[in-house]
């Protein structure tokens, strides 16, 4: 399986490379964009299995790539992974089509938790 | 009135960044007053809404080369200014992140900015702080917020 980790820290990217990793999804293929627009680029050329994907990014945000996904009929799984964690903001997620909202800082059983459905 | 993060509220927040991924040692950060260097490294972010003010995290570049070698996994030495740039605003936005959903909202957190000096925010006042330490430098968390 392929997973989209989408964030504009290179060093957010890593650390969640390094957790799939230890959750025990070394297996999968891990694959990266920059911001929204970015990830959009991406699903378009290769589609992931799923999209693992930061809130608050320059260009386009985590919150318009989910909605121009679902909105182009994309039913790919999307996860958000963000340092915004707010009883609201999970609302919003879900309402928009997410699976799961992982707060930063994270662990690895967060990671298993919320894929552990989406990937079995 | 509605409630404002405490001093307590932002050590547990950045205590939880360091140990998930900066710091596996719980006492590797140490509560202390220290003198913070005027080539100082802040990251800060700013929210707009309910509530209006900024996180501002400093810390001494020695500190912010330790904490880019702890996020990239490399060599302080080896660490590059872009490098620092992007830790030291990633841990910004995290800690940020997290002081958010403790404050009134709906608030908008503005994507994080780093510099290094004094970062300048005009009409806002610090109403928390936490002063640490980390590999004997300093590192400060504040809350600010904007006069009405």
């Amino acid at each position: 399986m392929r997973i989209l980790i989408v964030d504009d820290s290179r060093a957010m990217r890593l650390i969640v490379a390094r957790t799939l990793r230890l959750a025990g999804y070394e297996e999968h293929e891990l694959i990266e964009a920059v911001d929204g627009r970015h990830a959009l680029d991406v699903v378009a050329e290769e589609p992931p299995d799923l999209v693992l994907c930061d809130w608050n990014m320059p260009q386009m945000s985590g919150l318009e790539l989910l909605t121009a996904l679902r909105g182009a009929g994309s039913s790919i799984p999307f996860g958000f992974v963000t340092s915004e964690a707010s009883p609201q903001m999970r609302v919003t997620a879900l309402q928009a089509g997410a699976m799961f909202l992982i707060a930063k800082p994270f662990t690895a059983q967060d990671f298993q938790d919320a894929l552990d459905p989406v990937l079995a | 009135m509605p409630y404002i993060p405490s001093a307590d509220d932002l050590e547990v927040i950045t205590r939880e960044v360091w140990t998930s991924f900066l710091d596996g040692d719980p006492a590797g950060l140490i509560a202390t007053s220290s003198e913070m260097p005027a080539d100082k490294i802040t990251g800060c972010v700013h929210l707009t809404g309910a509530y209006t003010g900024s996180i501002m995290l400093q810390c001494s570049p020695p500190a912010a080369r330790q904490a880019a070698a702890a996020l990239f996994s490399i060599a302080p030495e080896n660490v590059t200014q872009s490098e620092v740039v992007d830790a030291i605003g990633e841990i910004a936005n995290m800690v940020g992140g997290n002081v958010k959903s403790m404050l009134p909202g709906p608030s908008a957190l503005s994507l994080p900015s780093v510099v290094q000096g004094l970062l300048s925010v005009p009409g806002a006042q610090v109403v928390r702080e936490v002063q640490l330490s980390w590999h004997a430098q300093p590192l400060f968390v504040s809350l600010w917020q904007q006069a009405s």
